[in-house]
């Protein structure tokens, strides 16, 4: 009702000066509004508090509430409400996890971060004449429209490999925030083999979610779980099971998986203290660290003489000439 | 340093079969250190191939693994082509470090800083030579076993990986550097031989050139020489 006029909206002042102003923005472009995947749901169904016009002290909204649509297989009230539960149950959900910041802990709409309007996506829609067809039968046509959307939404993969590992990193690259949780920042992937062909676009290889939730052994990005729970697929006991998923390592050996980091950051090869048992690990660091040592030495060493000895030969070439010892 | 009438000379340094060899050397190492380095480089930098960055990937993939088979090959025909032939073992029996090299390489460094009058007298293989020759045999062997490790990735325990990964990426740096502060400096950029040495294309060295560089040899090769009279020495000829 007021919702549609542009330019609703209300500036709080929060600090001493109007330079902490805040601006909100209640405006709804009921359009734009229809045409996103909860264009069918009204207002009221999502924010359930709202009661009396003018309404103050509205609650976030909970994704877990039946909304007013029904869900075509079961006949009942549609939720999110599952997936609501598997997530709070998992690592990054308030029960799952044991950090004492829950605060900082994500909710929903940091990984939907849905954009209002695709416009790309939109322009697709266009051609597609051929949801007349459902027309023929079914009354409304923005249900069709809605129908096949959220078919081909799903099917089709909305983020890349590269904006999974884009959105993780916002939080999981943040070393502040992942000091504060006692989490290592997963910096290294970067310079794995699977970053590196990810980046140049390869869809083979595994993101983020391929290793921590894959679909194909039952898990999905809700209920991502610590490395530390016996189900989850990057403990020690499960992980050849997901590097040897299909398509990947098929036949890799049961010791493939075994030991070491995937992405290891400088500071865990280091220090090697965030996961238990792993005297073996810090071993084969520093094993690690010392083949890196002996090139390094060995390429200043050599390169450098190889060096200094083109320099010499350079001045003592120009010297003979100078002295006339040069025939030409 | 008298050259007169004799500056035309030219002797056969590199053979036909040498001269191939080096060639497909040269071309599929150019290839894998390209090739494999594109993996190394920043992600903002890989993501600047857009759309094309995948096929790019693909033709890079096949192109490493291409040219590393074929390097594997010409290093093991290599090995055989040192212990059969005669050329071959001639060769392999110039570059065999001696005594000599040590003493060869103070007495030229004491030369080039200006300590001595003159410069040594080298052989048909200078110490330099002879170390970026046999650093080809270290080099190879690491990086054709670790390799083959990461080819067949699926075999091995991760640890192993990661050893073989540092290896193979200690070794590319090293030779990339050796091969553009050694090699190429030295038969591009060298006062003696710049734009560029050619005896990789034809096979032959001036005789100016032999004597500046391999005056021992070219004393030896003259001695040889005295019984015919062609400027070639038939014995060295393919």
């Amino acid at each position: 009702m007021c919702h549609k006029y542009p330019g609703f909206g209300r500036i709080d002042s929060t600090g001493e000066s109007n330079l902490n102003e805040i601006k909100h923005i209640f405006y709804i472009n009921s359009d734009l509004y229809e045409k996103t995947y909860h264009g069918d749901i009204r207002c009221k169904s999502c924010h359930t508090n709202v009661t009396k016009i003018p309404h103050n002290g509205v609650e976030n909204v909970d994704c877990a509430t039946n909304c007013h649509i029904i869900e075509p297989s079961s006949n009942e009230a549609f939720s999110h409400k599952k997936i609501v539960n598997d997530f709070n149950t998992s690592v990054h959900g308030k029960e799952g996890s044991d950090t004492p910041h829950k605060e900082d802990l994500p909710v929903c709409k940091d990984c939907h971060s849905n954009k209002t309007y695709h416009a790309e996506y939109e322009q697709q829609q266009e051609g597609m004449t051929f949801l007349k067809v459902c027309d023929e039968c079914h009354k409304s046509s923005d249900f069709t429209r809605r129908f096949y959307e959220h078919i081909s939404y799903r099917t089709t993969k909305r983020r890349s490999s590269k904006e999974v590992v884009k959105l993780c990193s916002t939080c999981h690259d943040d070393k502040e925030l992942m000091d504060k949780h006692e989490l290592d920042v997963v910096i290294g992937f970067s310079n794995t083999f699977h970053a590196k062909a990810l980046f140049y676009g390869n869809t083979e290889v595994p993101n983020c979610l391929n290793c921590h939730a894959p679909y194909t052994l039952g898990f999905s990005p809700h209920r991502i779980s610590s490395s530390k729970n016996s189900e989850s697929p990057t403990n020690a006991e499960n992980k050849h099971l997901t590097c040897s998923q299909s398509g990947c390592h098929i036949d890799a050996a049961e010791s493939f998986a075994s030991g070491g980091y995937v992405h290891p950051s400088p500071e865990k090869i280091k220090i090697s203290k965030i996961i238990g048992s792993q005297e073996k690990t810090r071993i084969q660091n520093t094993l690690i660290g010392w083949i890196q040592m002996f090139y390094k030495v060995l390429i200043v060493l050599v390169i450098g003489g190889l060096a200094f000895h083109r320099l010499l030969d350079f001045h003592a070439t120009r010297r003979e000439r100078n002295k006339g010892g040069y025939s030409k | 340093m008298n050259s007169e009438q004799k500056t035309e000379r030219k002797f056969l340094r590199m053979t036909k079969s040498q001269r191939i060899q080096h060639v497909i050397l040269f071309v599929s190492t150019t290839v894998l250190i390209l090739t494999g380095f594109m993996l190394q480089a920043d992600n903002w930098l890989i993501e600047a191939f857009g759309e094309y960055g995948e096929t790019v990937f693909n033709i890079r993939s096949w192109l490493h693994r291409i040219a590393g088979v074929v390097v594997a090959f010409v290093c093991v025909y290599h090995f055989v082509y040192v212990i059969t032939t005669e050329e071959g073992k001639s060769w392999a029996t110039d570059m065999l470090p001696r005594p000599k090299d040590v003493v060869d390489a103070y007495q030229n460094v004491m030369f080039m800083i200006g300590f001595r009058e003159q410069k040594p007298k080298l052989d048909r293989f200078m110490y330099l030579e002879k170390l970026e020759y046999w650093s080809v045999y270290f080099g190879m062997t690491i990086v054709i076993i670790t390799g083959t490790m990461m080819w067949t990735e699926y075999l091995w325990p991760r640890f192993y990986l990661e050893v073989a990964n540092v290896f193979h990426l200690g070794e590319a740096v090293l030779a990339a550097l050796a091969i553009i502060v050694g090699h190429i400096f030295s038969v591009h950029y060298s006062p003696h031989v710049y734009p560029m040495n050619r005896t990789f294309i034809d096979g032959m060295i001036s005789e100016e050139l032999m004597k500046e560089e391999h005056e021992l040899w070219y004393e030896q090769e003259i001695k040889s020489l005295d019984e015919s009279e062609t400027g070639i020495d038939r014995n060295e000829k393919t």
